[in-house]
C-alpha cells in the first residue's frame, strides 16, 4: 500500500480510518474492491480552520458493517468519489450546497436544495444569518436571488 | 299536506351568489408539507369535507377557488405559490394551515424560509397549530364560508 | 424563444405543485411522444433549514425538527435523533422505556405504510382504497392523542424517557386495535391485488436490479423488494429488537408490485412486533433520573457519533459531532427517501410517462425528509 491510515475507534464503537487528502480515492478503490459496496453518507463538518470530510460505507456481504474514512481539507477542495458509487453524486452536491467542499471531478457539481446563485453556504460556522436574501423567479422558470426585499421573497 | 304549490323566498342577487358560493369552495391540491396530511385526513372519512361543499379537491389553479397553503413555505417555493395564486380565476380565497405558514413556526430562525405567507398572497383565515387538527382546518373552512356569505354587506 | 418543431424530443415541466408528485418534487422531463428519455429531479422546495437550526438550540430541543422531518413517521425521526444523541451523551434509557419506543415506533410505521398505501392508489386512479387506510391510521393517531396529546408530530420520546408512561388502559385499547386491524389489512390490500388494472400497472414495471440499488444508496422497502434482505433492525439491533422475533419480508420480483407487497408484509410483522411488547412489556421507572427535565439543558457531549435506525423509508443516519457544549455542533441527518429519490432516473429511462409516475409512487417520497 502506498498510503498510509491512521486507525482509531469511534465513540459509537465503530472502525475509523483517518487518511490524508491526496490518498482518499487510492484508498476508497481498494475498499471497494475489497467489498464496501454501500456508501452511506457523505457529512462535512467545519471546524473554522478545517473542514472534515467523514464517509460512511458498509459491506453488503457481512451484514452491513460499517467503516467510517475521515479526511480533512484546508482549502475546500477535495477529490470526487462520484465515479466509484452513484449515491456520492447527490451526497457530494447536498455538501458542496450547504457547506462549499468543491468535489474535483464530480460530473455535475451544482447546488441541489438551494436557489442556484444563493450566496454564502450556510452551515458553515461563519455564515452570516442576519443578511436576508430573497428569491424571485424570472420568465423562463429560473431562480435569481438578490438581497433587495423588494425584489422577491 | 303538499298542495303543489311552488312557493318562493325573496332575496337579493348578490345573497343568492353568496350563498351558492359559499357552499361550493373548491380547494386548489397544494401539499406542502407536514400540514398538507392533515388536510388529506380532513378529506378521508372521519371528517367528510364534503359535508362541506368542499370536496371537489382540483389539480389544476383554474378550476379552483380556494388555496389552502399546508405547509412551510420556502423561498425557493414562495414565487412558485404566488404564480399558482395569479391563475386562480376570481373570487379567490387563501387559508394559512399552521404556524409556519402564518410566522415561519419552528423554522422562523433559519435562512430558508418565508416569515409568514401573507407577505406573498393576501390570507383570508389563519387556522394555527403544529399541525392544526383536522377540525381546526374545518373550523377555518365554516369561518370562510361566514366571511364570503357576508361579503355584500362590507 | 426559437421554434422546436423540428425538435424530436419535448421538454415537460412536472411539479413542483402536481398531485402525483407527494408534496414539491418537480421533475424535468424529456419525452419522445408517451415515452420518458430523461428526468431530472429538482427538490429543495421545502428545504427548512433544519440542521442549522439544530446548532441553534440545546440537544433536547433538536428533537422538534427531527418530528418535522418524515412527517408521516414522526416517531422514527425521534427514534433516529436519539439513539445518536444518546449514545453521545452518555445516558441510557431504561429498560421499560426501549419496549415503549418499540411500540410507539412500529404504530408509527404501520400508520405511514397506511398513508403511502392510499397516496400511492390516488397515484394509480384508486380513490377508494383512500378512505379505508385513512379510517385505520384515525385508529391509530386516536391512540397517540390519548398518550402523547398529539395525533401527528408527537414529541413524545426525549433524552433518557418519553414524557407519559403507558398505563393498563393505553395497553387495553392497543390491543385492541391490534385484534381488529390485521382484518382490516387484509381487506384493503384485497382492495389492490384483486383489481386487475392494478397488477398491471405495477408488474414488471420499474425493475431495480440488486446492485444498482446498492450503488445508488437505497434502503429500506425498496431495497427489501431488490432481494436483499437489509434492515438495521436484524443486522444492527437497536432498543429490544434483538429480543423480539420477526421477520424481514424480501421479495425477488424487484418490481413496484414487489414494493407494494413488501411493506403490507411490513405492517404485518409489525403487529407482531407490538403484540410480543406489550406481553413482555416489564415495570419500572419511564425516564432516566439523569435527564429530568431541569437536568436537560445541561447535558453535553462530545465526539462523534453515528447512529442508524430503519425508520420508514429505510437506514435513517444521524451524525452528531458534540464539541463540550450543551449544543450540539453539526447534525447530519442520512436521509432514506433522499437517497432513494436519486435512483428516479435511472429507473425512468425509456418508460411511459403514467409507468414513471407509479414507479415515483413506489419510492415513499417524503418531503420534509428530503430537503430537512
Amino acid at each position: 500500500m502506498a498510503y498510509e491510515i491512521k486507525e482509531e475507534k469511534g465513540k459509537d464503537g465503530r472502525k475509523v480510518y483517518r487518511i490524508d487528502r491526496d490518498h482518499l480515492v487510492e484508498l476508497m478503490n481498494d475498499l471497494k474492491k475489497e467489498g464496501y459496496d454501500h456508501l452511506t453518507l457523505i457529512s462535512a463538518v467545519d471546524f473554522r480552520d478545517r473542514i472534515e470530510v467523514v464517509y460512511h460505507l458498509e459491506k453488503s456481504s457481512d451484514n452491513f458493517s460499517m467503516l467510517v474514512v475521515k479526511t480533512e481539507t484546508k482549502d475546500n477542495h477535495m477529490p470526487s468519489v462520484a465515479s466509484l458509487w452513484e449515491s456520492a453524486n447527490w451526497d457530494e452536491r447536498e455538501q458542496y450546497d450547504m457547506m462549499g467542499v468543491i468535489f474535483d471531478g464530480h460530473p455535475d457539481l451544482r447546488r441541489i436544495l438551494l436557489p442556484e446563485g444563493w450566496n454564502g453556504y450556510p452551515l458553515r460556522k461563519d455564515y452570516d444569518m442576519s443578511k436576508v436574501q430573497y428569491v424571485n423567479m424570472d420568465e423562463e422558470g429560473n431562480d435569481y436571488v438578490s438581497f433587495d426585499p423588494g425584489d422577491g421573497w | 299536506m303538499k298542495t303543489g304549490d311552488a312557493g318562493f323566498i325573496t332575496t337579493t342577487l348578490d345573497k343568492a351568489m353568496e350563498w351558492s358560493r359559499s357552499n361550493s369552495i373548491w380547494p386548489l391540491t397544494f401539499g406542502l408539507a407536514c400540514c398538507a396530511i392533515e388536510m388529506m385526513a380532513t378529506q378521508a372519512s372521519r371528517l367528510d369535507i364534503s359535508r362541506f361543499g368542499s370536496e371537489v379537491f382540483r389539480n389544476s389553479p383554474r378550476q379552483s377557488d380556494l388555496m389552502i397553503v399546508s405547509g412551510t413555505v420556502t423561498k425557493k417555493m414562495a414565487p412558485r405559490l404566488r404564480r399558482l395564486y395569479d391563475e386562480m380565476p376570481y373570487p379567490k380565497y387563501v387559508i394559512a394551515m399552521g404556524v409556519c405558514v402564518i410566522q415561519g413556526g419552528p423554522y422562523n430562525q433559519g435562512y430558508s424560509v418565508v416569515l409568514g405567507v401573507d407577505r406573498v398572497v393576501p390570507v383570508d383565515v389563519y387556522v394555527p397549530g403544529c399541525p392544526p387538527t383536522p377540525e381546526a382546518l374545518t373550523n377555518g373552512i365554516i369561518l370562510l364560508q361566514k366571511k364570503i356569505r357576508n361579503e355584500a354587506d362590507r | 424563444m426559437e421554434s422546436n418543431l423540428t425538435n424530436r424530443y419535448i421538454e415537460l415541466n412536472m411539479g413542483p405543485q402536481h398531485p402525483s408528485t407527494h408534496g414539491v418534487l418537480r421533475l424535468k422531463l424529456t419525452l419522445d411522444g408517451e415515452t420518458v428519455k430523461k428526468v431530472e429531479p429538482v427538490i429543495g422546495y421545502l428545504h427548512r433549514n433544519a440542521e442549522k437550526i439544530c446548532e441553534l438550540d440545546f440537544y433536547c430541543d433538536a428533537l422538534i425538527y427531527f418530528d418535522r422531518m418524515d412527517y408521516v413517521g414522526a416517531m422514527n425521526m425521534e427514534l433516529g435523533y436519539l439513539e445518536a444523541a444518546e449514545k453521545l451523551l452518555n445516558i441510557e434509557p431504561p429498560e421499560r422505556v426501549k419496549w415503549i419506543r418499540v411500540i410507539m415506533a412500529e404504530l408509527n410505521r404501520i400508520a405511514s405504510h397506511l398513508v403511502w398505501a392510499g397516496a400511492f392508489g390516488l397515484d394509480l386512479g384508486m380513490l377508494t382504497p383512500f378512505f379505508y387506510v385513512f379510517e385505520e391510521r384515525e385508529k391509530i393517531l386516536n391512540l397517540f392523542t390519548e398518550i402523547t396529546g398529539s395525533r401527528q408530530e408527537t414529541n413524545y420520546m426525549s433524552i433518557g424517557g418519553v414524557y407519559q408512561d403507558f398505563n393498563d388502559k393505553i395497553i387495553f385499547k392497543i390491543k385492541e386495535f391490534l385484534s381488529e386491524f390485521p382484518k382490516k389489512l387484509d381487506e384493503v390490500y384485497n382492495l389492490f391485488v384483486k383489481n386487475d388494472i392494478f397488477i398491471s400497472r405495477t408488474k414488471n414495471i420499474g425493475i431495480l436490479e440488486p446492485e444498482v440499488a446498492l450503488s445508488y444508496g437505497v434502503t429500506g422497502p425498496m431495497l427489501r423488494a431488490s432481494g436483499i434482505p437489509y434492515d438495521v433492525r436484524k443486522d444492527e439491533p437497536y432498543l429490544v429488537y434483538d429480543k423480539i422475533n420477526f421477520t424481514v419480508p424480501i421479495s425477488k420480483k424487484k418490481d413496484v408490485l414487489a414494493r407494494f407487497i413488501v411493506r403490507f408484509e411490513e405492517m404485518r410483522q409489525s403487529v407482531k412486533i407490538i403484540q410480543q411488547a406489550l406481553d413482555k412489556l416489564p415495570d419500572g421507572p419511564f425516564f432516566n433520573p439523569k435527564a429530568k427535565k431541569s437536568l436537560m439543558i445541561r447535558l453535553r457531549g462530545e465526539g462523534d457519533v453515528y447512529a442508524r435506525t430503519e425508520s420508514t423509508k429505510g437506514e435513517f443516519g444521524v451524525y452528531i459531532v458534540g464539541d463540550g457544549s450543551v449544543k450540539p455542533y453539526r447534525v447530519h441527518v442520512r436521509s432514506p427517501a433522499f437517497k432513494n429519490l436519486s435512483v428516479l432516473p435511472y429507473l425512468s429511462r425509456d418508460v411511459l410517462i403514467a409507468d414513471m409516475v407509479a414507479i415515483s409512487g413506489s419510492i415513499d417520497l417524503v418531503f420534509g425528509e428530503v430537503d430537512r
